[in-house]
């Protein structure tokens, strides 16, 4: 089975995020609908729906195309993703209101304040996370699919 | 060198290299199965790989990212906008 590589690195790239997407619009709806807080899903949902899935399939493919030249671990090539996503994931954000960058940190949906001291925590964990997600599940999914 | 020699010689070339096209005889079946053994070699390879332990530096990232979820529930919803 050696034909489409690329195609099977897209497919096991998305696996992740459309895997979570539900699960996260579940928690969303339940928190807007039922719960009554307001949070903005539809233009809150725009990036994990529309750009994550396709920058974690794009990311696979990548790691399939460069990784005779860069020998990176899965992980770590992962790992990189979140300095491409996380200024993209803020300018859409930005762009769509629920993201205000104020003096001591950035506002998330109007009430949840974040500071910048913070913000470097949650990148940090997100980073790690990353990493662990393309070495366990993406590395996992790879071998799968016969590509690893 | 005389003909007889020279005959001779001939011979063993023919029997040596075989005429271009001639159609080549099947190679005779192993009398063991081999894959077992290939099998066998392949994880002796593998096992003979360096392998740097780094599942306690994964299990480290693990807890540290529970961590900050914990501690700053805020970045529940930041770390799902990214998946």
């Amino acid at each position: 089975m050696n034909t489409h590589p690329y195609l099977r690195a897209y497919l096991a790239g998305i696996f992740v995020p459309t895997l979570v997407l539900p699960l996260m619009l579940t928690g969303f709806i339940t928190l807007r609908l039922i719960l009554g807080v307001p949070v903005p899903i539809e233009r809150f949902v725009i990036f994990p729906m529309a750009v994550v899935p396709s920058l974690f399939g794009l990311w696979n493919m990548l790691y399939l195309a460069s990784r005779t030249v860069t020998h990176l671990p899965i992980g770590v090539h992962g790992g990189i993703l979140p300095f491409l996503g996380a200024p993209i994931g803020a300018l859409v954000a930005s762009c769509l209101g629920f993201l205000q960058i104020a003096a001591q940190g950035i506002i998330w949906f109007h009430i949840l304040h974040v500071p910048y001291a913070l913000l470097a925590a949650i990148f940090l964990a997100a980073v790690a996370g990353y990493y662990l997600v393309w070495k366990y599940i993406v590395g996992f999914l790879n071998r799968v699919m016969g590509i690893a | 060198m005389n003909a007889h020699d020279e005959d001779r010689i001939k011979e063993l070339l023919r029997q040596a290299m075989p005429p271009v096209g001639a159609e080549a005889e099947p190679a005779p079946e192993p009398s063991i199965d081999l894959w077992p053994a290939v099998l066998r070699r392949l994880d002796a390879h593998r096992a003979a790989q360096p392998r740097l332990n780094w599942v306690w530096f994964d299990w480290a990232l693990l807890a540290g990212v529970v961590a900050v979820t914990v501690a700053f529930p805020a970045s529940i919803p930041m770390l799902l906008y990214y998946l």
